[in-house]
């Protein structure tokens, strides 16, 4: 299992694209990938329990990452994290 | 015979056949299940889902290909929610270990997702609970093996038919235009919703968030539909199918009158020449403003672009949008900066819902809270400029504090630009619009710092008389006669023609021709309205006498009701 403390920093959060881009990049590993934000867990390969976490720019979240290709998965997600989503701000 | 209200959309009169488009309501049963049947009622669950995913992709290739792009995003969206395991795998879980049947499972997940989205201070994430409905619903037609009831299950019984429904969904309504629907009514909804937006581009009358509608009209009734005045009538009888027969046929001969103005100026009868501007949202309004010969646009609105959507646009795609409006309208173009009100879209960081929306953070205040929104809007209008005559409006100036904040913004982004290398109009006009009444009683301050003023109505009487529109209660009070609001238009004409500099009305007050004499009388002599406005507005321009006119308008200034100013307003007409 890996864990690493990620935070939003692109200006809409964790609304309906950045959590459709989360999806689709966790769907491709073979592991489970938790997301935790003060105690509410959400499945980062479910787009309704991301957006339920209602995670607004500037959230702190807790990456929990575990299954055969967990090293990577965290890897791109932080990735994903770090570039905003692809978003501008 | 019975008549209902609603909100109303589209112009038009509509009389046909009731097509009751069901979905909703249909009865989940509950009951258990034997061990050895509990895999077969997962599989029936799995293939409910297969289905479901199936019927998505179909209604997905049939979306015209002119339809606005949202409208695929929200397939893809519902496709991503059928595949979430929320939806799909935790019902499975449940039929395992309560050994219930499919529907009930299915149907006890969706209501938790439900509440918890109901629960949300967001109102963009609230509004998903509507998604995780209609998916719910899509899934347990295929369980209960009953017909979808969307637009393309029905295809062909739908010709010359009104519609009526609980609520309609964009990726419903984008296929009116394949089956020839001549109106549509829907229980909820209300005038910007997207359904109701997709609506107006298609021409036909509407009316939303009329309560009741599914409940009152039953299958195959006769149907009148108002857009107009928001209201249908169900079964009527001869006498009023004749009355509404008589007035669709009035609508259609006054349109052909009206027609006839469309290539004169509008000049008063004693020459003083009048500019008649529209507003405009869409591209399309523009193909509407040539239609009806405008001289150029009074409000262009910039909110279309950043509403129904998680995230504003791109400097450069509004670039694009602005462009191309400019490029089409080929004369004087007005855009006004985004006039939103405290918005999710924008803030996703905002947890409280605002008290009082109308006295909060809007438009211009929201715009300087949220520099991040503002300095890309301002770069793109900044950048047209170099495409042809622009002005920029700023709606709700309340302070010249904050009006000064606006026009250092536009300053610094100029400098911004000219470091860029970008080209733009150095000598652009800025000019505000006056809605709140502090506006409005120091119009001669505002005056020497801008450009321009324009009225905007609606929002100028709401503040003054202090009357939520929206609120059934209180609307009857919202009157453009009162008094007070009179004053305030013409404190704002005033302060503008002192200054030497133009004052614009963009609110509905300008598109209404009962208003259009009082108004010249009160000297205003830019008008900006929804273009199917124009003709009437230019009819009453020609009959006008401004040797006449502004002597009886003060009288009509010095009286202090509103009932007697409406007869003397009505007066003005036999000039």
């Amino acid at each position: 299992m890996v864990k690493q403390n990620v935070r939003v920093i692109n200006k809409l959060g964790l609304h309906a694209r950045a959590a459709t881009k989360l999806v689709n990049e966790a769907a491709g590993y073979d592991c489970e990938i938790l997301l935790c934000r003060d105690g509410q867990q959400a499945d980062a390969k479910s787009i309704m329990g991301i957006m339920m976490l209602a995670a607004s720019q500037g959230t702190e979240l807790e990456l929990v990452i575990s299954g055969t290709d967990e090293r990577s998965a965290l890897h791109s997600i932080v990735d994903l994290f770090e570039n905003r989503f692809g978003e501008d701000e | 015979m019975l008549s209902l209200h609603g909100a109303g959309i589209g112009k038009g009169i509509a009389i046909g056949r009731a097509y009751i488009l069901k979905r909703s309501d249909i009865d989940i049963p509950q009951y258990s299940v034997q061990d050895i049947e509990v895999e077969n009622e997962v599989t029936r669950f799995l293939g409910a889902i297969n289905a479901t995913h199936g019927q998505l992709l179909e209604i997905e290739s049939h979306i015209p290909s002119d339809a606005p792009p949202e409208s695929k995003s929200f397939i893809e969206a519902y496709l991503l929610m059928l595949k979430d395991p929320l939806i799909s795998d935790q019902p499975v879980e449940t039929i395992r270990t309560e050994k219930c049947n499919a529907e009930w499972a299915l149907q006890r997940h969706s209501e938790l997702l439900v509440a918890r989205f109901d629960e949300m201070q967001d109102e963009y994430l609230r509004e998903k609970k509507n998604d995780v409905r209609q998916i719910t619903s899509r899934i347990q037609h295929n369980l209960l093996d009953i017909p979808q009831q969307g637009i393309t299950e029905v295809a062909g019984q739908l010709e010359d038919k009104v519609i009526i429904s609980h609520e309609l969904s964009p990726a419903d309504t984008v296929q009116f235009k394949n089956h020839n629907i001549i109106a549509f009514v829907t229980d909820l909804g209300g005038p910007i919703s997207h359904t109701a937006i997709l609506a107006r581009s298609l021409n036909i009358p509407a009316v939303v968030g009329l309560h009741g509608a599914t409940r009152y009209v039953q299958h195959d009734e006769t149907i009148v539909v108002d857009g107009k005045r928001g209201t249908i009538v169900i079964n009527p009888d001869e006498g009023v199918l004749d009355k509404y027969r008589a007035r669709k046929r009035f609508v259609s001969q006054r349109k052909k009158e009206l027609s006839e103005l469309k290539d004169n100026l509008p000049v008063t009868k004693d020459g003083a020449d009048v500019t008649l501007l529209a507003n405009v949202e869409l591209p399309e309004d523009i193909q509407a403003a040539h239609q009806w010969n405008a001289q150029g646009v009074g409000l262009y609105r910039t909110e279309y672009l950043f509403m129904n959507r998680p995230e504003p646009p791109s400097e450069q795609e509004q670039y694009a949008a602005y462009s191309e409006v400019i490029r089409l309208m080929r004369s004087p173009v007005t855009i006004r900066t985004l006039d939103l009100g405290a918005d999710k879209q924008v803030d996703g960081g905002r947890s409280e819902a605002p008290t009082n929306p109308a006295l909060g953070l809007r438009a211009v205040r929201l715009c300087l809270h949220e520099p991040g929104l503002f300095r890309p809007q301002l770069r793109a209008i900044l950048r047209t400029s170099a495409l042809g005559p622009i002005q920029i409006m700023i709606p709700m100036v309340s302070s010249l504090n904050e009006l000064d904040q606006v026009l250092d913004m536009i300053e610094e982004t100029k400098e911004e630009l000219r470091h860029d290398g970008e080209v733009f109009d150095e000598k652009v006009p800025v000019g505000g619009m006056v809605e709140v009444p502090a506006a409005a009683i120091a119009a001669d301050f505002f005056a020497h710092r801008l450009d321009f003023l324009s009225i905007g109505t609606n929002d100028l009487i709401q503040y003054t008389l202090a009357i939520d529109r929206i609120d059934d209660a209180v609307n009857y009070l919202y009157d453009p006669l009162h008094p007070s609001v009179l004053r305030l238009i013409k404190l704002t004409i005033d302060a503008g023609t002192r200054a030497g500099i133009p004052v614009t009305m963009c609110g509905e007050m300008a598109g209404d021709a009962r208003y259009t004499k009082l108004l010249l009388g009160l000297g205003l002599r830019i008008f900006s309205m929804d273009s199917t406005s124009l003709l009437e507005v230019k009819k009453k321009v020609l009959e006008s006498d401004l040797r006449i006119l502004p002597g009886k308008v003060e009288e009509i200034m010095q009286c202090p009701d509103s009932n007697t100013i409406r007869d003397m307003v009505v007066a003005l007409e036999d000039l």
